[in-house]
């Protein structure tokens, strides 16, 4: 494939097929140049490392340790950005540093980052970190790897996937596939798809055996669009502007000549 | 202009805090962020942000609150608190712009915000709007100074764009002051029931405007006991007659908009958040807005200052409630403020009300005082400056 076609791709995160090994984490790190962790074994969900995504993880296969049939057993997940349709990230950012591609990757522009960290309170993923040791931090998330998806390759996770549990392709193609696999062993699935259509939809799609929020997954979100909240604010801003400033012109006029016609006292600053 | 200022107990007091933040902000940017403050990947902004942002915003909505009725509703017994007003609100803007250098992780980039255009985003109205209102400020005051050092060209120029700059100035204020509540209207999930609501933008408007009034009270109570003039209590009666409608009408809209988004039951839930809701709600609005309806209180320093002290410390409790405190993301994520964090926005504040004093006691800010005491004749203060002859000891 030399010419990709424009049509938005995205991945599927089938949890069902995950064996935990994570591979997928070491080729993001080798992909990102991210460095490698002095990790640790800890306490509840041990195996699970590192805790959490940071500036230096930018996907994390999450260990949980859920009841199914007779015992405990892990189920996994996976944490990365979703690249959300209409991200709330780049709707928060007051420089553009984040933008929705037409592929579908939401990218960092790092020459136009101030630092502000709207996008991390923003994110109803909780995603996007930052490297607060740093004297020049950055934001750090998921790439979608955008430089290999613009030159026709998959994303890095993609490719080293050994159970197929990773799919990358158009999204047109990745919900009906989803939907397929669900259709066609209901026992296995949910009959969820995570990121179809909430917040509006993402470019990655989780399909799970257990109720999302038992794997970490955050659940509950609206299915509209994020920025709309700030929007539907935003959009009469300029009017706003323009009538308080004719009203508030009015009522000095008014005020004004009201208070020279009785004394000969003007507003003086 | 006076240029002889003997420093205060109290102006050595604000120097050290100053001094304190200096030295953790020399830290901040020698060893990063992460060596100063708590904030984490969790709790991206915490107590920079709301208080050395948020709160220093809302309280510099005194400077569009006292223009807007002394200058546009035309209220003219108000006139004494203009200038203050004004002063008060460039030094919290400034405070707000000080904090923003050492919150922001790229400071050197801020000027991005004015090239790189982002509409959609509050933020970048928020930064648009307080930078332009800034520069309204700045051209609104710096007519007192030109005043004392005879610049009547410039003056006069002043003068002929003073109507359109300060009718800017106001509009700016209603957009960014709401703007902040927009910013926050983002993130439902994070804000607890009790302070998230999509009228924050307005939620954010009315208290800025009720702060306003409060702060002018106790600036001019604090400058006539420490500067030395009979304070005309008259005519603070008034404004505080006016702040009990901006307190009652907060209080109506507060209460209301919790009944109508159905978080009454979270708000009669014995949780840490119920509490700092109800001690707002209650020291914030409910107390202040009886004692600012009493007679006794509107004619008494102490009433005053009682009354219009829980507004200001209510507003600044809301924005630490829907910016920090109600804040949850995980169960086992926290944030606590450090050490470092308080200290750097205590000096930045000591900062403000230190430049403050020295201008008040340099500049003829307050009406009441005879202009022989504020300002020396003005031919003698303009040789003083020229012949070098600067002194503040």
């Amino acid at each position: 494939m030399t010419t990709p076609s424009v049509k938005p791709k995205a991945m599927i995160q089938d949890n069902t097929r995950c064996i935990g090994c994570r591979a997928c984490m070491i080729a993001c790190k080798s992909w990102n140049n991210r460095p490698a962790d002095h990790t640790e074994f800890f306490a509840g969900a041990g195996y699970q490392n590192p805790v959490d995504l940071d500036a230096n993880n930018y996907t994390l296969i999450t260990f949980n340790e859920i009841v199914t049939g007779a015992q405990p057993d892990w189920v996994f997940g996976r944490q990365l950005c979703m690249h959300c349709e209409h991200p709330a990230c780049a709707s928060a950012c007051p420089t553009t540093a984040l933008t929705k591609t037409a592929l579908g990757p939401v990218v960092f522009n790092e020459s136009r980052c101030i630092g502000c960290r709207a996008c991390m309170q923003a994110c109803p993923f909780l995603i996007p970190k930052y490297d607060y040791e740093n004297l020049n931090p950055k934001i750090h998330k998921c790439t979608f790897c955008a430089d290999r998806i613009e030159a026709g390759l998959k994303p890095a996770c993609a490719t080293v996937c050994p159970t197929a549990a990773i799919s990358f392709g158009d999204r047109d193609d990745m919900v009906a596939e989803a939907k397929r696999r669900i259709a066609t062993a209901p026992g296995t699935y949910i009959p969820e798809i995570y990121g179809l259509d909430d917040v509006g939809g993402t470019s990655v799609l989780h399909l799970s055996s257990v109720p999302f929020e038992q794997l970490g997954y955050i659940t509950g979100l609206p299915k509209t669009p994020m920025p709309d909240l700030t929007h539907r604010w935003l959009r009469v801003t300029p009017h706003f502007f323009a009538l308080l400033y004719a009203v508030f012109g009015a009522l000095t006029w008014i005020m004004h000549r009201r208070s020279n016609r009785s004394d000969s006292k003007g507003p003086t600053a | 202009m006076n240029w002889r200022i003997r420093l205060t107990w109290w102006d050595m007091v604000l120097l050290a805090i100053m001094a304190l933040g200096v030295v953790l902000a020399v830290v901040r940017y020698a060893g990063g962020i992460r060596s100063v403050a708590n904030i984490n990947n969790a709790y991206p902004w915490g107590w920079w942000v709301g208080f050395g942002i948020m709160t220093m915003i809302a309280l510099g909505g005194v400077g569009f609150t006292i223009t807007l009725l002394v200058e546009i509703l035309g209220r003219h017994r108000y006139h004494a608190l203009l200038r203050p007003a004004v002063l008060m609100a460039l030094l919290c803007y400034a405070s707000a712009i000080v904090m923003l250098m050492v919150e922001l992780g790229r400071p050197w980039k801020v000027w991005m915000i004015l090239v790189s255009w982002a509409p959609s985003a509050a933020l970048y109205e928020v930064g648009w709007c307080a930078f332009l209102y800034l520069n309204v400020l700045v051209l609104e005051f710096v007519q007192v100074p030109l005043e004392e050092l005879g610049w009547g060209r410039v003056l006069k120029v002043l003068r002929v764009i003073y109507i359109p700059i300060m009718l800017l100035g106001v509009t700016l204020s209603h957009l960014h002051q709401s703007s902040l509540g927009t910013l926050l209207t983002l993130i439902p999930h994070k804000i607890n029931v009790l302070w998230w609501s999509e009228q924050l933008p307005l939620i954010f408007l009315f208290s800025a405007m009720m702060a306003g009034p409060a702060l002018a009270i106790l600036e001019y109570l604090a400058a006539a006991r420490w500067l030395g003039f009979p304070p005309n209590i008259d005519m603070l009666g008034g404004l505080a007659r006016i702040e009990a409608w901006l307190v009652g009408l907060l209080l109506v809209f507060r209460l209301g908009d919790l009944v109508i988004r159905g978080a009454v039951e979270a708000a009669l839930s014995w949780t840490w958040f119920a509490v700092s809701f109800w001690v707002e709600i209650g020291f914030g609005l409910l107390l202040p807005l009886v004692l600012l309806m009493m007679p006794e209180v509107q004619a008494s320093r102490g009433g005053l200052v009682t009354a219009c002290s829980l507004v200001v410390a209510g507003v600044l409790l809301h924005r630490l409630n829907v910016a920090v405190f109600g804040l949850r993301v995980r169960h086992w994520e926290t944030y606590v403020p450090s050490f470092g964090e308080i200290g750097i926005t205590l000096g930045i504040a000591a900062g403000a009300v230190f430049v403050f004093g020295v201008l008040a006691r340099m500049l003829p800010i307050h009406e009441e005082l005879p202009p022989t005491v504020a300002s020396q004749p003005r031919a003698t203060a303009r040789a003083a400056a020229w012949h070098g002859a600067r002194s503040v000891s």
